[in-house]
């Protein structure tokens, strides 16, 4: 195995700690990292994400960018990048999207900030905000004529201001009407790269759903004219993203804890429940509900690509397996050690023992925006023995597996793994003569599942959409490669 | 080969999975110690065969256990103050009683014994012994060729899956652990040169898709019509089922039983679960299983596949639907 940080193996531990180090340069912590996606070293939902995290938050933190704009791009750019590098992974590009989301939320909240600010500043009401607003609708669009019309009691206040935007977001007032009217007699797109340090970036928008009212700071700031209290801006802007990337990853770290916070509502006693392969999100679910209550799990192996993991879960791991993609967590109770009977059973005891299941829980790769999960493989079979026997299948994901895509073709997210888990080499004589399917996923329709528990609770298939147009931005759905070419 | 790798503890949690607590009985026999000396060496010997899945599979065993009794036959001799049709059944008895202390008894094997205790029944008491023995070795013989070699070569025939047809077909052979039974087949059928594909069930949603035909191998046919055959059949016969392949059923009536069943619960085979570690694998986890408290093994042999995913079953007699396997199993009993 190539090894390009020395010592140890390359995997998601290697390359937070790489992408922390000053020493490492960001280019070369792209490349690493597209590299390791590549190379399938860092593979599956949330270490793919966390790294993606991590990168995101790195380059946001070193870029000298003067422009949102810029950085809007760059983000791209470089989230285009990972995700060519490793286009089945979908929680790359869901990071990618919601850090590009932070982006312009945080523009935008800073541009809404400012104005509320002047406005309760000039008036120290609100109410009257609106109205002040539209007064000031009519202005002429120009830059030179701008300067003579705006009052000059704005001018002085200007440093406190934006000092007070880091605080204040959560008390700003909604302006978007007053926005609204503004932005429509005001649409010249007069942005040069000095002036539009805080503008929307119009260049970037594909989608008719752009915020309005985009100009209205880029004028107000333009009147001070002070660079200094402009690279403030920017540089409270970057770290109120680096604070929002920051927040995405605490929400990686937080998710499965989050989910078994809702299993007491969905476990009652001495139930049966069935799941397969090996999961922390289900395990912690099972573990959360088993300090109250008693009941039986049934474990499928998920052989031949989990049931190492399998074993290693219902024995409880040891220090010398922690796995990267666990990291400290790795050391956590099994359930049996909190009372609980496992039993372990090969993936094709599953529709034997399916009239006696009460519940099959789920661990996903990916749930997309129509339903549709990527699981391990096995799990189609087995759901569709659920669903035969009137069985619930409860589907657990944390909300960074939501992908806003949609499958056209869902065979594109499949994924072959090593033939040699089916056929070992003791076999080697009749490997030549046979074709050997080892496929890693399944893709399970969401005709199949009953419910799906996010960090935020639990959804009806029919509501995930919901959820999903929540956490991403419209003008942000469309990271498609094709665009690099464009 | 599988000497009982781990030391008995004074006190051991029961391990056995609550809901199949009525299908353990007396753990298999891993020795001949004990062996009632009436046990012929043959049957010494195929019980242990068995016991290890050298002889495994419905017909193959049904198969052998007639050999070897036909073996017991030939050294038999009646004792003094007793008549052969009277004395030779509680022979065999002991001989059965082995056999099942090794691993119970597939159904072929049940209704073979059956059969064979009502031909000695059969025998007259003035018939010379020797004579009688050389009828009840031939009768065997034609019980074989009858029942599982010919009804083999019919359902081959019928089913059209003979290589020498020339039509060009591919087989996708979807195996479990923790036999990998499969891979027998996979292997006879490569060096045959036909196309063979070959996965685990974690695949079957995937291969199933270049499937057009399902064939299935059974225990037995229950007759409610359901098959009763290794764990995971059900599986790919729902799949099969609901990506509108047909489902076929290759079974010799020898298989077929007048019991009837609804799950797989109540009537089952529950092999060792030390049979589910790795093999050849010294550093797996699992090998620590009978340390962890709670946690259990389930190594179920069969499972039963509902009536609705079987499209049709080839016999020896020609196609039927499986609702019909009741019918064809009086048949077969009465002739």
């Amino acid at each position: 195995m190539p090894s390009p940080t020395g010592v140890l193996a390359p995997s998601l531990t290697t390359f937070t700690r790489s992408v922390r180090s000053k020493g490492v340069s960001v280019e070369s912590s792209i490349d690493n990292l597209v590299s390791l996606f590549k190379r399938r070293q860092i593979r599956d939902s949330r270490p793919c994400a966390v790294a993606t995290a991590q990168l995101l938050r790195r380059v946001v933190e070193t870029s000298k960018v003067t422009d949102i704009s810029k950085l809007i791009e760059r983000v791209r750019q470089i989230g285009q990048r990972l995700i060519s590098a490793q286009p089945r992974e979908l929680s790359i590009g869901n990071i990618v999207r919601r850090v590009l989301g932070v982006i312009r939320e945080e523009v935008e909240e800073d541009r809404e900030g400012e104005t509320s600010g002047y406005s309760d500043a000039g008036t120290d009401s609100r109410p009257q905000t609106p109205k002040e607003q539209d007064s000031r609708t009519p202005e002429p669009s120009t830059l030179s004529s701008r300067s003579l019309t705006t009052s000059p009691l704005r001018h002085g206040e200007m440093d406190s201001i934006l000092e007070e935007v880091g605080d204040e977001r959560p008390q700003r007032p909604p302006l978007l009407t007053s926005h609204t009217s503004y932005a429509v007699t005001n649409t010249a797109p007069t942005v040069t790269s000095m002036f539009s340090l805080l503008s929307y970036p119009r260049s970037n928008i594909h989608s008719p759903t752009a915020t309005p009212g985009s100009q209205s700071p880029s004028i107000h700031l333009s009147l001070s004219s002070q660079a200094l209290a402009n690279a403030g801006a920017v540089k409270d802007l970057k770290a109120e993203v680096v604070e929002g990337i920051h927040e995405i990853l605490e929400e990686l770290n937080q998710a499965d804890d989050q989910i078994a916070g809702y299993a007491l509502e969905h476990i009652h006693s001495n139930e049966v429940i069935l799941t397969h392969t090996s999961s922390l999100t289900v395990q912690k679910f099972l573990l959360k509900a088993a300090a109250k209550r008693k009941f039986t799990v049934v474990h499928a192996e998920a052989y031949p690509n989990h049931h190492e993991a399998t074993h290693a879960d219902v024995i409880g791991r040891t220090k010398s397996e922690s796995d990267d993609s666990l990291s400290s967590e790795v050391f956590q109770k099994t359930l049996t050690a909190a009372g609980i009977t496992v039993v372990l059973i090969p993936d094709s005891a599953v529709f034997a023992l399916m009239s006696r299941v009460n519940k099959v829980i789920l661990d996903t790769h990916v749930v997309l925006v129509n339903g549709d999960i990527v699981a391990a493989a096995g799990a189609k079979a087995l759901a569709k023995a659920a669903k035969l026997h009137s069985t619930p299948v409860v589907v657990l994901s944390g909300v960074y597996k939501l992908s806003p895509v949609y499958p056209f073709d869902p065979d594109a997210l499949m994924e072959d793994g090593d033939p040699s888990k089916v056929i070992t080499y003791e076999d080697g004589d009749f490997v030549d003569k046979i074709e050997i399917e080892n496929p890693l996923f399944d893709y399970v329709p969401v005709e199949l599942v009953s419910l799906y528990i996010t960090n935020l609770g639990g959804h009806a298939p029919s509501y995930l959409h919901c959820i999903i147009n929540d956490h991403y931005r419209a003008e942000d759905l469309d990271l498609d490669i094709s665009d690099v070419y464009q | 080969a599988h000497a009982a790798p781990f030391p008995e503890e004074p006190k051991r949690e029961n391990k056995n999975v609550a809901l199949f607590d009525h299908l353990y009985g007396n753990p298999r026999r891993t020795t001949l110690a004990g062996a009632s000396k009436d046990v012929h060496p043959a049957v010494l010997a195929l019980g242990l065969q068995m016991r290890n899945y050298v002889i495994c599979g419905s017909s193959a065993r049904c198969v052998a256990t007639m050999l070897a009794f036909k073996r017991v036959i030939e050294a038999y001799v009646t004792p003094p103050q007793n008549s052969l049709p009277r004395h030779l059944t509680t022979h065999l008895s002991s001989q059965i009683e082995y056999l099942v202390s090794c691993r119970p008894l597939s159904i072929s094997m049940g209704n073979a014994i059956r059969w064979l205790k009502v031909k000695i029944s059969e025998v007259d008491v003035s018939t010379e012994e020797s004579a009688a023995k050389t009828d009840l070795c031939n009768a065997i013989d034609n019980f074989i060729t009858e029942k599982i070699t010919v009804a083999d070569q019919v359902i081959e025939k019928e089913g059209s899956i003979r290589y020498e047809m020339a039509t060009k077909f591919k087989v996708i052979v979807v195996d479990s652990r923790p036999l990998f039974e499969g891979k027998n087949l996979a292997r006879a059928l490569a060096d045959l040169g036909i196309e063979v594909q070959y996965s685990l069930t974690h695949g079957i949603s995937h291969v199933i898709k270049d499937a057009t035909k399902v064939f299935l191998g059974a225990h037995a046919m229950m007759s409610n019509g359901r098959l009763y055959s290794r764990v995971g059949t059900a599986l790919v016969a729902m799949t099969a089922r609901e990506a509108d392949v047909p489902v076929i059923v290759c079974c010799e009536s020898i298989k077929y039983t007048e019991r009837v069943a609804l799950d797989s619960f109540v009537h089952n085979e529950v092999a060792p679960p030390e049979e589910l570690l790795i093999q050849g694998e010294t550093s797996s986890p699992l090998l620590k299983w009978l340390d962890v408290p709670n946690l259990q093994l389930l190594n179920l042999m069969y499972d039963l596949t509902p009536a609705e995913y079987i499209t049709m079953v080839i016999d020896e007699s020609g196609y039927l639907p499986p609702s019909s396997v009741p019918f064809m199993q009086r048949l077969s009993v009465n002739s």
